[in-house]
């Protein structure tokens, strides 16, 4: 079954990350992929994550078909004008990938190549227009093709944004464009998760909560003070403290734990991305603990 | 105003090494409003070069730098100073540099200044980008603010995920655009065209270079 029609069963789906490395020795990369195969619904392949330099996504999607994976093929619009998108979007699709995030891409200053020229020709609500048009034969210049793509396509959002309202309009206006799914940034606080899906409820799409494990108190600051769109709420934090350093990462899983475990008893959205960061060899056992193997 | 910073004196002066003598041509316009090319400036130049043992046959401030037919005109009575120099140093802009490359062929010329962007002064001397002459304007849908310059990803169709409590997440200490467009339109009772409307990829041909303009053959349009 296909990562649409698993999603589209009802099921409570689980998606992961696989991030390129920086080089060709892709031997723990393989072996991230092997601890994943059989246990998740998809695995989204990032594309030059943080703007940092890495093997192209295309390209990891392609192997991490070969090793029995579904991939989520990431494609930011950072480094590539239209043309450069739609060629590399009608190789995925003879490559046979199907799954599509499509994003904006983090700014190259956050990155390793900060005198690169930042792209953005088009931005994710573009993309996703360009997509649909693909899907439909026809590229964004409105030229017919010689056979079309087939892709599923997605994007971001990010339920904890301050202020929301912006970033509610963008998520509609990506829903327009054809998102047909959405996996969030990060999530730690579910009761504010719960308003965004009130919101989000209001559309035919199917939502993903986004949870990256909290491993430490100083990656909880690190989040809430370097990555926007996250917020660790305190309560998250003196959880951690009162666990000691000892048994802080067992603290941080568990809070994911108990986190998915609710938003599936309460079939509160579609299902969770787990961005596991460093950390993919513990996605099983999160999902184990979860009820989700 | 073209907004310009004055470049590294040590790389000014190992670019002119092989010089001796000099003639300086400012403006009395934006270079002089960013403190890069008016009489002080020209003045403090004048002294550097002739501390490094260089002649300065003279120094004028154009009226503006990047006209040349008025500034060919201007620059008649220097004649003999420009005959005796063998190198111009101009301090304004890039346009202004190449109307000397324009006027003088068979002279060296070289800008004191990078020229950085179209600015808007907000108070003396603190200057803003708000446009950046994309030749296709899109105020008329973004509540006169523009995306395309105050967003660092130039997005079109509201923030990315990276806006932290409304502010930028490449430049923290400035408002996100769209949170600021956001704010606008719903001041101006705009938010149902801001939610509806979904602003198509630019057409970047308008920005094709280099452009040129004839603003006579436009008036007969």
């Amino acid at each position: 079954m296909s990562f649409k029609d698993i999603l589209n069963s009802g099921k409570f789906v689980v998606t992961a990350e696989v991030g390129p490395p920086k080089g060709t020795d892709i031997k723990e990369m393989i072996h991230h992929m092997e601890i994943l195969k059989g246990k998740v619904d998809a695995v989204n392949v990032t594309d030059n994550q943080s703007a940092v330099m890495r093997i192209c996504s295309m390209a990891v999607s392609k192997i991490a078909m070969e090793h029995g994976l579904e991939p989520i093929f990431q494609m930011t619009c950072r480094d590539r004008n239209r043309i450069g998108l739609q060629s590399d979007l009608l190789g995925a699709s003879i490559l046979g990938i199907k799954n599509l995030l499509c994003m904006t891409g983090d700014h190259v200053s956050a990155g390793d190549h900060k005198g690169a020229k930042p792209v953005y020709d088009v931005e994710s609500v573009q993309l996703l227009k360009i997509v649909d048009g693909l899907n439909n034969g026809k590229d964004m210049s409105g030229n017919e093709m010689k056979g079309s793509t087939d892709f599923f396509q997605g994007a971001v959002v990010t339920p904890e944004a301050n202020p929301i309202e912006p970033q509610l309009i963008k998520f509609e206006k990506k829903i327009r464009a054809g998102a047909k799914f959405f996996q969030t940034q990060a999530i730690y606080d579910i009761e504010k998760f719960k308003d965004f899906m009130k919101h989000a409820r209001k559309f035919p799409v199917k939502i993903l909560a986004g949870f990256v494990v909290l491993k430490s108190v100083g990656m909880a600051n690190f989040l809430n003070n370097n990555v926007p769109g996250i917020r660790v709420p305190q309560v998250l934090i003196d959880e951690l403290k009162a666990a000691g350093k000892e048994k802080a990462l067992d603290t941080g899983m568990n809070i994911t734990v108990r986190h998915i475990k609710q938003l599936k008893e309460e079939k509160i959205c579609d299902g969770v991305h787990i961005m596991a960061i460093g950390m993919e060899d513990k996605v099983p056992e999160i999902m184990e603990r979860s009820g989700l193997l | 105003m073209i907004i310009t910073k004055k470049r590294d004196l040590k790389d000014l002066l190992e670019n002119v090494k092989n010089y001796r003598s000099f003639f300086l041509i400012g403006c009395s316009e934006c270079a002089t409003l960013c403190g890069t090319g008016g009489e002080p400036e020209l003045k403090a130049m004048k002294e550097a070069l002739e501390a490094e043992g260089k002649a300065v046959t003279g120094t004028f401030v154009a009226k503006t730098g990047c006209q040349v037919l008025g500034t060919k005109v201007e620059l008649k009575p220097f004649k003999e100073a420009l005959d005796k120099t063998d190198c111009i140093i101009v301090m304004s802009c890039g346009a202004g540099t190449q109307t000397a490359v324009d006027l003088y062929e068979d002279k060296a010329v070289f800008p004191s200044n990078d020229s950085l962007f179209l600015g808007n002064m907000t108070r003396l001397q603190f200057f803003d980008e708000r446009c950046s002459l994309c030749g296709k304007c899109i105020l008329d849908k973004t509540g006169g603010i523009c995306p395309i310059t105050a967003c660092p990803k130039g997005l079109l169709n509201g923030p990315c995920g990276g806006c932290k409590d409304g502010n930028c997440e490449i430049s923290p200490d400035i408002k996100c655009a769209w949170v600021r467009i956001y704010e606008r339109m719903k001041k101006l009772d705009k938010l149902q065209e801001f939610c509806e409307v979904t602003i198509e990829a630019k057409d970047w041909s308008a920005s094709q270079k280099p452009r040129a303009l004839t603003a006579r053959e436009e008036k007969k349009k």
